[in-house]
């Protein structure tokens, strides 16, 4: 996701959150699915009382997927948050949410989006063109335009590496333990444990995407209720131009 | 309800992509005409140019398939002083690497970690979906530990030797061959057209006192000093070529810049005050636990287990925790609800927050008395304790005595007469009395608690001698101010005090405190001791949920069980007084000439007796002033104190000349602030290039060693027999053009009286790794060749053949294919109790600080924990010199999560943390109409710098928060031409501020000095006197 784009902070900032459905996707975007195992459906659940923020899930995908530099997959937006005078720090990880009801999807005018039958969505870069309306589509901020390939880019929950019976690499370098993947047609695994039994949500309900990366301990009070502008600062555009000008040692 | 949300810049993504963005998207139109691949083609149409996996495994069955043309290999990450072990997967054709996780053998990156002896494969699996293994055997690189690859391919790496053009720091650079560099740093001479300069040859007089009049200081061969940066599993082979075969006693460790006050303080309450012992909380099984000035999961050390185990703990674990820093950080996790907290304090004034702390404990009968009245080992053995103190153990305080000061001896008392040499060692008890008759006996007898109160006299033969107990004294100390004054130092409200007293009273053994950089202050000496003595009085160590010394290493480098890495023929015993002057003052000849004039105090500068080597001394009187004694030559390895001291960013310009000191050779796989003063660069490889044995600086119940092993082929330059040029053969070379003992052929015996080369980095790292084999109960088992296939270890197999024997090679290569060697996680405690535990007494009152004197002002320092404002050396107030209404806010320096000293080329990092916003509190800001994102101008006394303001409640009123690892004048962020060829520009190295170039002097001193802890001698960078004020909007 490109952090420039609407601030990023926004995401969380102007995101509700609430409660996770998991009624069947619609007939039509089930149909238009292709390739992948329909026995599985990967997902993920995020705990974000364990995330650390250390950004490991971050730097971890740029290296495995080379994301080109200065745009992430990936990210943990990091917020300092006070409430009756006392203050915290509230860690998002985000990511493509690989939406039962992906909005990316119809919009593409090409096809190079679609959806695999394992649920995972994906952009074939060999068939979009870059006209981002994808981007413009989803309500997460989950993609980008990749200014090297100049096409769609987004977390594809490393396909590659899943098909090879690994983990994806956000969830193998997770410190904190808070990212945890799996497969949510199998009852047993570990995701679909957390989603029966842990209440998890969703981010931005109301939009009726279904996402399939759940988060539990986020705290829905905060939805809606931004205080003024979230003040994000970034670097001004001649970075440090003054940055030996200023100096004034004694 | 009220909700204010600002983002924490510090991990904020910003960079400068908008542009790229909103050009692609104008575009839309046009690229709908052109079709695809109007860029760079990737390799893969869905998974772009990521790599092939490292290997598959079968979901169903766990088969495994190596991926060609990859290994995965178990070994050290020297990206910040925790040196995990982690596991790198490189791309052997390219001689790249792809990607850095975490490896499952150790517990710096794994919790729970493999049992060592897990076959290799089987680790695979551990790591994979297979039976969904991998999420709970996940094994992590924290997000630096991700991205410091980029070091390896840096286009700022030293890869041949250089030697300066023009003079010192100019920049410029001319290439030369290693035989060159070794003859002249060796031989000296006209070497820069400035006229002679002595070589290392010419300098080792191992005879010749530096100041005939002055023997103490030692002979001439300590004008040759060294400073090294993280000690990186290597230092044992700097010191063998430095002190044992060199011969000078001066080599120095970053301590005393890093968190030195820290570990003085600890050093103070267990005892020893040169190796600072110290202890962690066991955060998997404590139930409650305060962070004094350190933050689990965003500081401290081991900073990546930390925050795995604090993430655990505060979820699935019954932990509560509080951190009390100036600065909010990711540790009070808001998600974490009321499990994690946080409680704003003002810089530097720990200890009064712990005193405070520690008088309620003793005002509400709230100190564990059953653990603090144990006279000695055993006898808490029997009443069921895991360790004991000398809280009980009497104290001479009878005025002039003198023996005042010191704890009461048996040989006091007349009960032993002993060898002048052994009177008040070992064999001569302390004294406690007994509570049954009150009689004074010897501390080691009673198999049951002494009396822990008292004040008095004993009889001494003729004389009576007031003593009190250590615990009587601590008490007094703590008594001297109520807790309302305790609460106006520290700015922590009383109530606030007395409910987390209350709370770490009530779990029993099972809370704890902690501390680590946040000491870094100018009281910082006796901050940290009152926070360690928290710890005595809960009776916590060795406790499963208290804290725990850890279970350390297997020693490599001692004499044996396989090699004598330690003792060789010839060895050198330095001798002299160190650069640092941490010896006792009295001592000295200086002492004993000032005091033959009538006026022993003050010293020419501060003497440290109770401190270990400090590079703050080395860099200001020592170097700059040469006080107690010239520098003749200066080595640097991997060592930055330009950059890392506060205030000594100064000196930059007399390390520049020459007269300073004549010969300057840094060892450095950069160009950093420092090494970019010197004559010489020798390139150092980096992270997986390199070798190196380390282990937990803490925090780790079971015995571990971390195995560094060359993953890659290094990048600099070869030597004639193919070596890559590093440290190592550097060293070599030098000693034997130097026919220094301990190197070249036969220089290391085998147990078996055979002997060995010490020719290559092999030689010596490789016996060491068959030393770490041998050591335990019993060898490690060989490794098999499916260990050897799996593990990448083939590519150092040969080497392994040709330098072990045949009984070796095998276990060596066991521990290298698991990147170390680990003690079992089951082992690490014995019921309640922590396996390895810290046998000796805590000290309640320290004797060697108690009976110490500052050498300027002549008075003593307490020896028990105290709170004391900060002061200079001469004992002046620093408020008083900077008076707060002059200097209204205080710096603080804050640990980064993604950048240390030495990671900001990392252009990953960079790109997702450019800069380093100073955090101003919210009300400050409003009242000098300062929004995020402004410029604003921080003035200290110690200079003045530009920044940017980010504005946060989760910053102390008054304070100004730093994050270190910013405001780099080198390492890329100017341009070095060397040979001829200009390095790239990169201004964005540059960005952001440094705390420590706006450090302080000491005023109250003559000559060079910076503001250093009085006892520790430790540099201050938490609570440095500042102004404010907005110079431009954003």
């Amino acid at each position: 996701m490109d952090q420039s784009r609407r601030n990023f902070c926004l995401g969380f900032g102007a995101a509700t959150v609430g409660a996770a459905t998991l009624s069947p996707a619609p007939a039509e975007a089930v149909a238009a699915r292709e390739g992948g195992d329909p026995a599985h459906r990967w997902g993920m659940v995020v705990d974000v009382r364990k995330c650390v923020g250390c950004q490991a899930c971050t730097v971890a995908c740029i290296m495995e997927n080379d994301v080109p530099e200065n745009s992430f997959r990936t990210i943990v937006s990091t917020y300092e948050v006070t409430e009756q005078g006392r203050s915290g720090t509230y860690m998002l990880p985000r990511l493509c949410n690989h939406c039962e009801d992906p909005p990316c999807i119809p919009v593409c005018p090409t096809g190079a989006t679609f959806q695999r039958e394992d649920g995972i969505v994906v952009v074939d870069n060999t068939v979009c063109v870059g006209c981002a309306y994808c981007v413009q589509a989803c309500p997460y901020d989950a993609r980008f335009i990749n200014h090297e390939t100049q096409t769609a880019d987004k977390c594809t929950f490393c396909v590659h590496r899943v098909e090879a019976g690994l983990l994806p690499a956000c969830v193998e370098t997770c410190v904190g333990g808070a990212r945890i993947f799996g497969d949510l047609k199998d009852p047993d695994s570990t995701v679909s444990k957390l989603v029966r039994e842990r209440d998890p949500k969703v981010l931005k309900p109301e939009q009726g995407t279904q996402p399939r990366v759940f988060y539990i301990g986020l705290d829905p009070k905060f939805q809606g209720k931004v205080d003024g502008t979230p003040t994000l600062w970034r670097p001004s555009p001649q970075p440090h131009a003054d940055a030996y000008a200023g100096k004034e040692n004694a | 309800m009220s909700i204010h949300r600002r983002l924490l810049l510090k991990t904020t993504a910003a960079g400068g992509a908008l542009a790229a963005f909103a050009a692609g998207f104008s575009e839309t139109g046009r690229k709908l005409v052109k079709g695809a691949w109007a860029g760079e083609k990737p390799e893969n149409a869905i998974s772009g140019n990521a790599p092939k996996p490292e290997f598959r495994i079968d979901p169903a069955n766990g088969d495994i398939v190596l991926t060609s043309g990859q290994i995965v290999a178990y070994t050290g990450c020297i990206g910040c002083t925790t040196l995990c072990g982690v596991r790198v997967r490189v791309d052997t054709e390219k001689n790249k690497v792809l990607r850095v996780a975490g490896n499952p053998y150790t517990p710096m990156s794994t919790d729970p970690f493999l049992p060592y002896g897990t076959p290799v494969r089987e680790s695979f699996k551990a790591l994979s979906r297979f039976q969904e293994k991998g999420l709970n055997g996940r094994s992590t690189a924290c997000g630096r530990g991700n991205a410091v690859l980029e070091n390896v391919t840096s286009p700022f790496r030293v890869t041949t030797p250089l030697k300066r053009v023009g003079p010192r720091g100019s920049g410029r650079w001319e290439p030369i061959a290693f035989d060159q560099l070794v003859s002249e740093v060796c031989g000296g001479g006209d070497l820069f057209g400035e006229g002679p300069v002595d070589g290392l040859a010419a300098l080792r007089d191992l005879k010749t006192p530096i100041d005939p009049a002055a023997p103490d200081l030692g002979p001439k061969v300590n004008q040759v000093a060294m400073i090294t940066g993280v000690p990186d599993g290597r230092e044992s082979l700097v010191q063998r070529f430095l002190q044992q075969a060199y011969g000078s006693i001066n080599y120095v460790g970053h301590g005393s810049y890093c968190g030195g006050a820290y570990r003085a303080g600890s050093g103070a309450a267990f005892g020893d005050t040169k190796q600072q012992p110290h202890a962690k909380p066991d955060i998997a099984n404590a139930e409650f636990v305060v962070f004094i000035g350190t933050a689990p999961s965003n500081a401290g050390n081991p900073f990546k287990r930390q925050a795995t185990l604090i993430s655990k703990a505060r979820t699935d674990g019954a932990l509560r925790y509080v951190v009390v820093d100036p600065v909010l950080t990711n540790a009070r996790a808001a998600a974490a609800g009321e499990r994690a907290d946080w409680i704003p304090i003002r810089p530097g004034t720990d200890g009064a927050f712990a005193m405070g702390i520690i008088r309620w404990m003793f005002e509400n009968g709230r100190i564990d008395e059953r653990y603090l009245s144990q006279p000695n080992g055993k006898a808490a053995e029997a009443a069921g304790e895991a360790g004991w103190c000398n809280a009980t153990h009497l104290v001479v305080v009878q005025k002039g005595h003198p023996r005042e000061g010191c704890l009461l001896r048996a040989s006091d008392l007349g009960w032993v007469t002993l060898d002048e040499k052994d009177r008040y060692g070992d064999k001569d008890a302390f004294v406690v009395l007994d509570p049954a008759t009150a009689a004074p006996v010897a501390h080691d007898a009673p198999m049951t608690a002494a009396t822990l109160f008292h004040q008095g006299t004993v009889t001494a033969g003729t004389e009576d001698i007031a003593v009190k107990t250590g615990l009587t004294l601590l008490r007094k100390e703590a008594m001297r101010l109520d807790l309302r004054a305790y609460s106006d130092a520290c700015g922590v409200p009383a109530d606030v005090i007395a409910g987390l007293a209350r709370e770490l009273t009530s779990h029993g053994k099972k809370a704890a405190v902690n501390s680590h950089g946040g000491m870094m202050s100018g009281s910082g000496f006796y901050n940290a001791f009152a926070v360690v003595t928290i710890n005595t009085l809960l009776g916590n160590l060795n406790w499963k949920g208290g804290t725990i010394v850890g279970g350390g290493r297997f020693p490599e480098s001692g004499d044996g069980p396989r090699y004598k890495l330690s003792s060789f023929p010839g060895r050198v015993k330095p001798s002299g007084i160190p650069l640092g002057r941490n010896v006792p003052y009295e001592k000295t000849s200086e002492f004993r000439a000032k005091k033959a004039t009538g006026k022993a105090y003050p010293a020419k500068a501060p003497w440290y007796p109770t401190a270990p080597g400090l590079t703050t001394e080395w860099m200001s009187s020592g170097i700059v002033d040469g006080y107690p004694y010239p520098v003749k030559a200066l080595l640097l390895w991997n060592a930055n104190p330009v950059y890392g001291i506060p205030g000594a960013h100064r000196f930059a310009q007399k390390l520049a000349d020459p007269k300073t000191v004549p010969l300057v050779v840094a060892i450095d796989p950069f160009i950093n602030e420092t090494s970019a003063l010197a004559d010489y660069i020798v390139p150092d490889t980096v992270l997986y290039e390199t070798w190196g044995w380390t282990s937990a600086w803490g925090g780790v119940p079971t015995k571990m060693t971390t195995a560094r092993w060359p993953v890659l082929v290094p990048r600099t330059d070869k030597l004639p027999g193919g070596q890559p040029i590093q440290l190592e053969p550097f060293l070599i070379a030098l000693a034997k053009r130097l026919d220094l003992p301990g190197f070249g052929p036969d220089a290391i015996e085998g147990m078996d009286g055979t002997r060995h080369p010490l020719e290559t980095a092999e030689d010596w790292h490789l016996r060491a790794g068959a030393n770490v084999a041998w050591l335990g109960k019993q060898p490690v088992p060989d490794a098999s060749d499916e260990d050897i296939a799996f593990s990448g270890v083939g590519r150092v197999l040969p080497a392994l053949k040709a330098t072990l024997k045949e009984e070796e090679w095998r276990k060596v290569a066991f521990i290298l294919a698991r990147g170390g060697r680990y003690q079992n996680q089951v082992e690490g405690f014995e019921g309640e109790k922590a396996t390895h535990r810290f046998a000796k007494a805590l000290q309640v009152y320290n004797e060697a600080v108690g009976t110490s004197k500052s050498s300027i002002t002549g008075r003593r320092w307490p020896g028990t924990a105290a709170w004391m404002p900060p002061v200079f050396a001469d004992g002046t107030l620093v408020s008083h010199v900077y008076r707060p209404e002059d200097w209204p806010f205080q710096l603080v320096s804050s640990k980064s999560v993604l950048v240390s000293a030495y990671t900001i080329g990392a252009t990953r990092l960079r790109h997702l943390h450019p800069e380093n916003p100073v955090g101003v509190n919210v009300e400050d800001a409003r009242r000098l109409d300062i929004q995020t994102g402004d410029r604003i101008r921080i003035a200290t006394p110690g200079g003045a710098e530009l920044a940017t303001a980010i504005v946060r409640h989760g910053v102390m009123p008054g304070v100004l928060a730093v994050e270190h690892g910013f405001g780099h004048k080198e390492f890329g962020a100017r341009a070095h031409v060397i040979g001829g060829r200009r390095q790239p520009d990169v201004p964005e190295i540059a960005a952001g501020v440094n705390l420590n170039d706006l450090g302080l002097a000491d005023p109250t001193r003559t000559g060079a000095s910076v503001w250093v802890d009085p006892v520790a001698g430790t540099a201050v960078r938490q609570g440095i006197p500042a102004k404010l004020e907005r110079t431009a909007a954003a």
